[in-house]
């Protein structure tokens, strides 16, 4: 994009408005700039812009799984029926509820785990060794990462609670399949795996500080808080969006982990909005709702993204 | 965009020569480091944990083992039903071993004691073949045994192909993308740009059903698609699940379109006045240029191909899956052999983490240049 931008200036590209009159060698260029985009294009498009589209018109019938022979149109039956409909309101809403939670929670554990660690990693200097652990649950599945969860805190067998009751720090066990247990250690896992890779991201961004901001703030004696809020948050914002983003999204369509905890058979606890969007496609039938619930909940977080997206871009040049 | 990468080997805590100034800032790097260390053995203890389970029988997980617990016989009075339910025991296996013919009735409450008495087999022969069976019942159940039509190797085996041919395929076209795409000096590149951006938004879930849909459709056009485990079908899935493996995404696009725009135009124009074409330039000149961008989307995307769920979950067959929907479908909905799933879960992860070991520099820098890049 800074090329875009210096090359405007430098008059090679015309400013919008006037239609350059492209030479013979030029459009040959653009030809052969696209024969190289096409093929990844065509299927990106393919996978990710045509579904979208193909999406549409199922919306506004009573399509229950694929391939489905009879199809019935309903009209805008399958956007009303979160407000309306009593059967989806209860899968709809308890789902939503649990989302949230977790959504604000996962959120947490971005700072708690990516950003904390982050600072520490830049106080005490880079040491790969640490990098190498903390970013090695990165290598684990978010399925694994669900058994675990399951192997560490499920109420009688679980590693973690009987090292912890052993050791007298915890009295009664904690139980990951209740609702409290799942909401509070699912983000925690969660976070567990995600830690390096946030971390790399505020790492960016504190390495990205002129040291001479720094140094000076150090010299006239400001306190590590008001070298923080004052110097270094002000100017790492392009990672703070950037970890918003991929945290918001990923936190809303977290799937595997549940997975693991049983949420697509035994453990209501466990189902999240993700989830009931696959129930509804692939097991109970019913194709064209799970596609318009999905729908309604993604797009607004599609816009958000978008937003973000953009504002980091503007920040970051 | 803003930061070098290498220069991590340089990176010291801002201006270390402060350090020695004060004693508080000196007392906050001990503190940091000490965080530092439990953090670092906290995020180690499930991993020792997972590998310990996998040899805790289910009988025994209620009690704390912090290392493989001793093997223990078995107890004769136990009903096979049980040890085939809770341990997937397999009976046509005990009866070959026990020399019990194939077809003979084995009840399910019948106990080992009971088979010992009525086919007049010694005690010690069973308690035998029995040796090792519950803290070695999990990993020989996840090795040796099918489930579904397919076994933990071909799982693996799956897993491998397709995220190694998915990698190779998608660096490929990811390289060609960023070559037309380089500089971003139009418009309609610009469009393209910030299309392959939107991927990082839409999440998985959004499009999956009317793309499981869509492909649906293209399966339909070949006849044998519909017979189940016919060569076609399965090659099928696979070719579908590693469409959806390259179809690119914003991180490809952004890494290659802003490392080829960094290389500088003379370069290509020499090279096309000594004659070579497009593809030779990008062969011979480009690709050696841009080891550090293709080491940065390998080491990114290889552990989301290894560990690729959702998609294998949905479009492969269970007789033809890969690696992780091979043990969620262990776990199943009834099964309470926890042993082996986490055998199973504990041997998913060994691959990748002796290439993370193995190649931790390259994941380091990769991981944070993609990091600045976004």
């Amino acid at each position: 994009m800074q090329l875009a931008a210096s090359e405007t200036q430098r008059g090679i590209l015309p400013q919008a408005g006037g239609k350059p009159a492209l030479s013979p060698l030029a459009r040959r260029r653009i030809l052969e700039d696209w024969a190289f985009i096409f093929p990844q294009f065509f299927i990106f498009i393919l996978l990710t812009i045509v579904p979208l589209i193909v999406a549409i018109p199922i919306l506004f019938t009573d399509m229950s799984q694929f391939n489905d022979p009879e199809i019935n149109q309903v009209g805008w039956r399958n956007f009303t029926a979160v407000f309306t409909d009593r059967g989806v309101q209860e899968d709809y809403l308890p789902a939503l509820q649990r989302t949230i939670i977790f959504v604000i929670l996962n959120y947490t554990t971005v700072y708690i785990f990516g950003l904390a660690l982050a600072l520490l990693m830049y106080e005490i200097g880079f040491r790969g060794g640490f990098f190498t652990v903390i970013y090695l649950p990165l290598m684990v599945s978010g399925l694994a990462v669900g058994y675990m969860a399951a192997m560490l805190f499920a109420k009688e067998t679980g590693s973690a609670n009987l090292l912890l009751m052993k050791l007298g720090l915890l009295k009664e066990p904690i139980n990951i399949y209740t609702a409290t247990g799942t909401a509070f250690l699912l983000p925690l896992m969660v976070g567990w795996r995600y830690a390096g890779y946030n971390m790399a991201i505020f790492l960016s961004g504190l390495l990205s500080i002129p040291k001479e901001t720094i140094e000076s703030a150090v010299v006239d004696g400001a306190s590590y808080w008001q070298r923080l809020t004052r110097i270094y948050f002000p100017q790492m914002w392009p990672s703070f969006i950037l970890a918003t983003t991929m945290c918001l999204i990923g936190s809303w369509a977290v799937f595997d982990e549940l997975v693991a905890l049983g949420a697509l058979y035994v453990n209501p606890n466990a189902k999240l909005l993700s989830i009931l969007f696959f129930t509804y496609g692939f097991q109970i039938e019913r194709l064209a709702m799970g596609m318009t619930l999905a729908l309604e909940t993604f797009l607004p977080l599609v816009l958000v993204g978008v937003g973000l997206q953009r504002l980091q871009r503007k920040l970051q040049y | 965009m803003a930061t070098s990468v290498s220069a991590f080997d340089e990176f010291k805590p801002p201006s270390s020569s402060f350090w020695t100034l004060s004693r508080t800032r000196s007392a906050l790097r001990v503190f940091g480091l000490a965080v530092m260390i439990v953090y670092s053995l906290l995020t180690i203890f499930p991993f020792y944990m997972l590998f310990v389970r996998s040899f805790v029988s289910t009988a025994d997980s209620a009690q704390l083992h912090l290392w493989i617990p001793e093997a223990r016989p078995v107890d004769m009075n136990s009903q096979v039903g049980n040890l085939a339910v809770f341990y997937d025991l397999d009976l046509r296996d005990l009866k070959d071993a026990l020399g019990i013919p194939r077809n003979a009735f084995m009840g399910a409450r019948e106990t080992l004691a009971q088979i010992s008495k009525k086919y007049n087999i010694p005690q010690e022969q069973i308690e035998n073949y029995f040796e090792g069976f519950y803290t070695f019942n999990g990993w020989y159940t996840l090795l040796f045994g099918s489930l579904q039509g397919t076994t933990f190797w071909w799982g693996l085996f799956r897993t491998i192909l397709i995220a190694f041919v998915s990698l190779g395929l998608l660096i490929l076209l990811s390289v060609f993308t960023g070559f037309g795409l380089a500089g971003l000096r139009r418009r309609d590149q610009m469009y393209v740009y910030n299309l392959y951006l939107l991927q990082m938004v839409i999440p998985v879930m959004l499009i999956i059903l009317p793309q499981y849909q869509m492909f649906q459709w293209f399966f339909k056009l070949f006849p044998g698609y519909d017979v189940q485990n016919s060569a076609i079908r399965n090659v099928l899935q696979i070719f579908a699940l590693i469409l959806i493996n390259i179809k690119g995404t914003a991180l490809s696009t952004m890494i290659f379109t802003s490392a080829i725009s960094s290389v500088p135009r003379d370069l290509e124009e020499s090279a096309m006045l000594d004659g070579a074409s497009r593809l030779q330039y990008i062969r011979h000149i480009l690709f050696p240029l841009l080891k550090v961008p293709i080491v940065s989307l390998t080491v990114i995307q290889l552990p989301l191909f290894y560990n690729q769920f959702l998609e294998p979950y949905v479009y492969l067959d269970p007789a033809n899956t890969t690696l992780l929907p091979f043990i969620a479908n262990r776990a199943g909905q009834f099964s309470t052999n926890f042993q082996v799933i986490y055998s199973g879960v504990f041997a998913s992860i060994v691959p990748l983490l002796i290439v993370y070991l193995i190649f931790r520099r390259f994941f380091v820098e990769g991981v944070m240049a993609g990091a600045i890049k976004g």
